[in-house]
């Protein structure tokens, strides 16, 4: 593990209120919508980029910020399938050049 | 003509932004009472309420419940005590107790909206988790939480908004023709 990924984003509380989420998801999800699968998956993705804002890095910050401000309008445009669409297109792209960054191969970035 | 009900029933909504604002005694305990004058099957007055306000039981709630987007004041537990329902010979999985567990929610919802209060209902929560936390009596089945407090001044979560439906798109009368698929 290299030193910047051993920074202990988030503690064990936090962890496990991730956990009690899976779990209880999944056993909802078994008679659930199917849609509220990525809703759910959203949740989590949400409460996990809270839960690391304060000390991720630069590189990963912009992908947390735009993950707690989007996700809970996509929340409101659920049933509105483009719109909903389009904020998972955002989330995926940022989150691509997330690893961009994180790896260090975005374009004049040192190597 | 102004009639208070009909006004309370339209302009009520589900509400998933909450401040943290407390909700007074006097205004729980009326929300309550309008809970418990919640009509019932056979009269079996078999639900109960469990009023959560503990900031750590809270939590732990809103850890296990993913439909719970708000961080409310209170939330109230409503349960179908089982074993009324079993002194009166009536199968655990009669389709009465989640049906009177919505019109008690109903109440409760119209009655705290017509003190200025908000509600959101939430039935997204694992029932066994939820057993553990409050240590429920073995024969309360936990069915839905009511979220009560005051609603946040935000666009609130409104699945569907751009559907308007009136009662006419829902209502039928007396026989259906016979190529409506019925016998």
């Amino acid at each position: 593990m290299s030193e910047e990924t051993s920074n202990g984003i988030i503690s064990e509380d936090q962890a496990v209120e991730l956990l009690a989420l899976f779990v209880s998801s999944a056993q909802l999800l078994m008679h659930e919508p199917a849609h509220y699968g990525p809703l759910r998956l959203l949740t989590a993705t949400e409460r996990l980029s809270a839960m690391m804002l304060e000390k991720a890095t630069e590189e990963t910050r912009p992908f947390l910020e735009l993950a707690i401000e989007r996700i809970p309008q996509m929340h409101v445009q659920m049933s509105d399938v483009p719109a909903y669409k389009a904020g998972l297109e955002e989330l995926n792209a940022a989150i691509g050049d997330c690893l961009v960054r994180r790896a260090g191969l975005e374009e004049g970035a040192s190597q | 003509m102004s009639n208070a009900v009909l006004d309370a029933i339209r302009k009520r909504r589900v509400v998933r932004e909450m401040t943290d604002e407390p909700v007074t005694q006097a205004q729980l305990e009326q929300i309550l009472d309008a809970g418990r004058w919640a009509p019932t099957g056979g009269n079996m007055r078999q639900n109960r309420f469990v009023v959560v306000q503990d900031e750590k039981i809270k939590g732990l709630i809103y850890q296990v419940a993913p439909g719970m987007f708000q961080r409310p004041p209170v939330i109230i537990l409503i349960c179908t005590d089982l074993g009324v329902a079993r002194a009166h010979q009536i199968s655990d999985d009669s389709l009465t107790f989640p049906m009177d567990v919505g019109k008690a929610a109903q109440n409760m919802a119209l009655a705290a909206h017509s003190l200025g209060l908000a509600t959101g209902p939430v039935t997204s929560f694992s029932q066994s988790a939820v057993n553990r936390i409050l240590n429920l009596p073995e024969a309360f089945v936990p069915h839905m939480f009511i979220c009560l407090g005051h609603a946040a001044e935000v666009s609130q979560f409104n699945v569907r908004p751009w559907q308007r439906i009136t009662w006419r798109d829902l209502t039928f009368y007396d026989r259906f023709p016979s190529d409506s698929g019925g016998e």
